[in-house]
């Protein structure tokens, strides 16, 4: 959803953040996290998928109350991934900014950020046990 | 408005009191409705329920994005520490136990000690404390002690037979015996030994082996705060499922219960109104009507808020609100403590809850007939985002979780500290914060008495030393709620101001006096005596050891006595 050089301006705000986090996938995970309600389901809770014996399910439904909270949430991230995009990010987007890139770099995979588990890599954390992977989708 | 089938009692709240409660009365042959005002992620509806697999190794779901709820953009708390504060402090989480089908016994890691025998008689073995309204349970360990027997199987508990030498007498051997030490555990407990401490297992409702055709915990690291992925934790699904197996429990999540309906003599529950959170924007209003029993068990917190609602219970109602007043005593070591595997917790000492001469000379000097403390908890466990954030931005970031002093170098005491109870303290309605379906949000007003805080200063000397011998290059110490400067807090703990202890007990006290407690000594309300309350809300005192099995005992207590059966 960012075009450059709009996608150049996030990266360096998240990189500012957590150094590092543009190339582990952070502006992915943002995208991702941005545009979670357009799919069905809802690609904001992901579910055990291809690890459970029995498939399970890939994303796990919202129920209707949570979409709303969730829709009210990322409207606001919208906002402020805008002054981001256009340079003139405010002193308060810093908070969002620090906890999104905290989540791509040391968050699950699943979510579009750590790419290739590099985040838990460069900190030694051993990789979760359920699932042993995710596939990316 | 829809009016559903009649059963013989309709239960609001699935976790462990509420799934125990559930479990007893479908034994004894009664049909039960239970309503759950969260999510389902737990276990399926229809036969032969098995666990729905929502659960992985997943931060950002489970601590990051309300997976278990509530979300506090639809269900706003508030807090404040006293009416000084004004309405109130802050508006978001306070206290939030999981909203979700099995409660807060999905995302605890299942630590499940019995209180001692003293903790039922408090006031009568240690007498008064000015400020503070310590009384005796009316219920006896004696009386309790079948039923944590029987809660103890139900949810499966792996624990040390003979290894705390304070324990309370048990009629039989633990279900299990006890899980995978952490190495972190050795450490502290071999430190904790040498300072002429007690530390023992934890009694811990995660299976040590397979049991109840659940497997063995893995160790995946991701317990406290998270649900099991394979379901090694009992506490509340094993007591859910024999429930929803006998083909008499229905199980309804998303049903948020606001009204609880009476008879025209209004000293009579006929059963509950509930919206159906299925529906939206508008959803559905719908009762259940139940001939024998309302049985609320929606956590100290929710039941409350629901009686307030009603205006049922009497003025004492969300009165006497405890916590565990809780102390964190940290220690940084050199290298890896290991708490990336294994259970949260797998050590506990009981040693502060003992009456010693040490004790009671720090209580003299504090100017208190006796002191408290907690059990305290050997503990590890914070996930990398976590961490991450509590440093700062830029290059000293990468710094700080490379070293990771906060995360894979530490380990730590949690003391859950005895919190005495006192009238100001409470769980009421807030005069102007709604939740999303327009009911007025629960409001916690709270701050420690001197007790507590007194307490603490006795623990933290004694276990910041036992830290630096068990290896910590340093020890350091915070307590919840903070004390000192509200504003420093508020911009600086990763805790926050309001308590962060989800020990939350006492709104709806026992008693044998209908004028000083809330249900009498069969949980039922004085006012409307077919309205049980099993959960939390009834504890009497705080003890220092973590409620849930005691909830869950005295449940099966209450729903045994209402059943007309026997343990």
């Amino acid at each position: 959803m960012f075009e450059e050089p709009q996608a150049a301006l996030v990266a360096a705000a998240l990189d500012e953040q957590v150094p590092g986090a543009a190339a582990l996938g952070a502006v992915r995970y943002v995208e991702r996290l941005l545009t979670a309600l357009d799919h069905d389901p809802p690609r904001l809770w992901a579910g055990v998928g291809p690890w459970a014996a029995d498939g399970g399910p890939e994303w796990i439904p919202l129920g209707p109350w949570e979409r709303d909270a969730w829709q009210q949430r990322i409207d606001g991230w919208r906002a402020v991934y805008g002054r981001v995009a256009r340079g003139d990010a405010e002193p308060g987007d810093a908070a969002v900014l620090h906890a999104h890139a905290c989540e791509a770099v040391y968050g699950d995979p699943a979510y579009g950020g750590n790419l290739g588990a590099g985040g838990w890599q460069r900190i030694e954390f051993p990789h979760p046990l359920f699932p042993p992977r995710r596939v990316d989708q | 408005m829809t009016t559903t089938d009649d059963c013989d009692v309709v239960i609001v709240g699935s976790g462990p009191g509420g799934a125990t409660a559930a479990e007893v009365l479908t034994a004894a042959g009664w049909h039960v409705v239970v309503l759950e005002k969260g999510r389902n992620h737990l276990v399926a509806l229809d036969p032969p329920h098995e666990p729905l697999r929502h659960f992985s190794n997943d931060e950002i779901a489970q601590t990051r994005r309300h997976l278990l709820g509530p979300d506090p953009i639809l269900e706003p708390r508030t807090y404040r520490r006293s009416e000084a504060d004004g309405d109130r402090l802050l508006i978001g989480e306070v206290n939030n136990l999981p909203s979700t089908v099995g409660g807060g016994g999905v995302h605890a890691d299942a630590k499940l000690p019995r209180f001692r025998e003293e903790d039922f008689h408090l006031r009568s073995a240690r007498g008064p404390v000015e400020g503070a309204a310590v009384e005796d349970w009316p219920v006896q360990y004696d009386e309790l002690e079948p039923h944590y027997a029987a809660v103890e199987r139900s949810f499966g508990v792996a624990g040390e037979d003979g290894a705390n030498p304070f324990a309370a007498w048990r009629s039989g051997t633990f279900p299990m015996p006890p899980g995978d030490d952490m190495p972190g555990a050795l450490a502290s407990a071999a430190a904790a030994e040498r300072a002429g401490l007690h530390p023992y297992r934890a009694p811990t409702g995660v299976n040590s082996v397979a049991y109840d055709g659940r497997p063995a915990c893995a160790d995946c690291g991701f317990c406290g705060g998270y649900g099991c992925p394979i379901h090694a934790k009992g506490e509340p699904l094993a007591a859910l499922q024999r429930a929803l197996r006998t083909g008499r429990c229905d199980l309804r999540p998303d049903a948020y219960v606001t009204d609880i309906v009476l008879d025209t003599s209004g000293r009579r529950a006929t059963g509950v109104r509930y919206l159906d959170l299925t529906g939206h924007p508008d959803p559905a209003v719908r009762e259940v009507r139940a001939s024998r029993a309302v049985v609320l068990a929606a956590g100290a917190f929710e039941t409350p808020r629901l009686l307030l609602q009603n205006r049922l219970g009497g003025d004492l109602v969300g009165r006497f609100l405890t916590y565990h007043f809780q102390t964190f005593v940290v220690g940084i070591f050199p290298g890896s403590t290991g708490g990336e595997r294994g259970r949260s917790v797998t050590h506990l000492h009981d040693d502060l809850m003992i009456d010693t001469p040490e004790l009671r000379a720090a209580a003299a000097a504090a100017g208190l007939p006796w002191l408290r403390g907690g059990v305290v908890e050997h503990g590890s466990r914070e996930g990398p985002i976590g961490e991450a954030l509590t440093y700062p931005a830029g290059k000293a970031h990468l710094r700080a979780m490379t070293d990771s002093a906060l995360r894979r170098r530490l380990w730590a005491f949690t003391v859950q500290g005895e919190d005495l109870a006192q009238t100001g303290n409470r769980v009421d309605l807030d005069p102007t914060v709604r939740d999303v379906w327009g009911r007025p949000a629960g409001r916690v007003t709270y701050r420690p008495h001197r007790h507590e805080l007194a307490a603490s200063a006795y623990a933290i000397p004694i276990h910041e030393a036992v830290m630096l011998d068990a290896g910590a290059q340093a020890a350091f110490s915070a307590t919840s709620p903070p004390q000192g400067d509200l504003d420093l807090h508020a911009e600086s703990s990763p805790l926050g101001i309001a308590p962060s202890s989800r020990h939350v007990m006492g709104t709806a006290r026992m008693g044998r006096d209908r004028a000083t407690s809330v249900v009498s000594p069969e949980q039922r309300l004085w006012d409307v005596d077919n309205v049980l309350v099993c959960d939390a809300s009834v504890f009497v005192t705080s003890s220092g050891y973590n409620p849930t099995l005691t909830l869950s005992a005295l449940a099966h207590r209450a729903a045994t006595l209402l059943a007309g059966t026997s343990e």
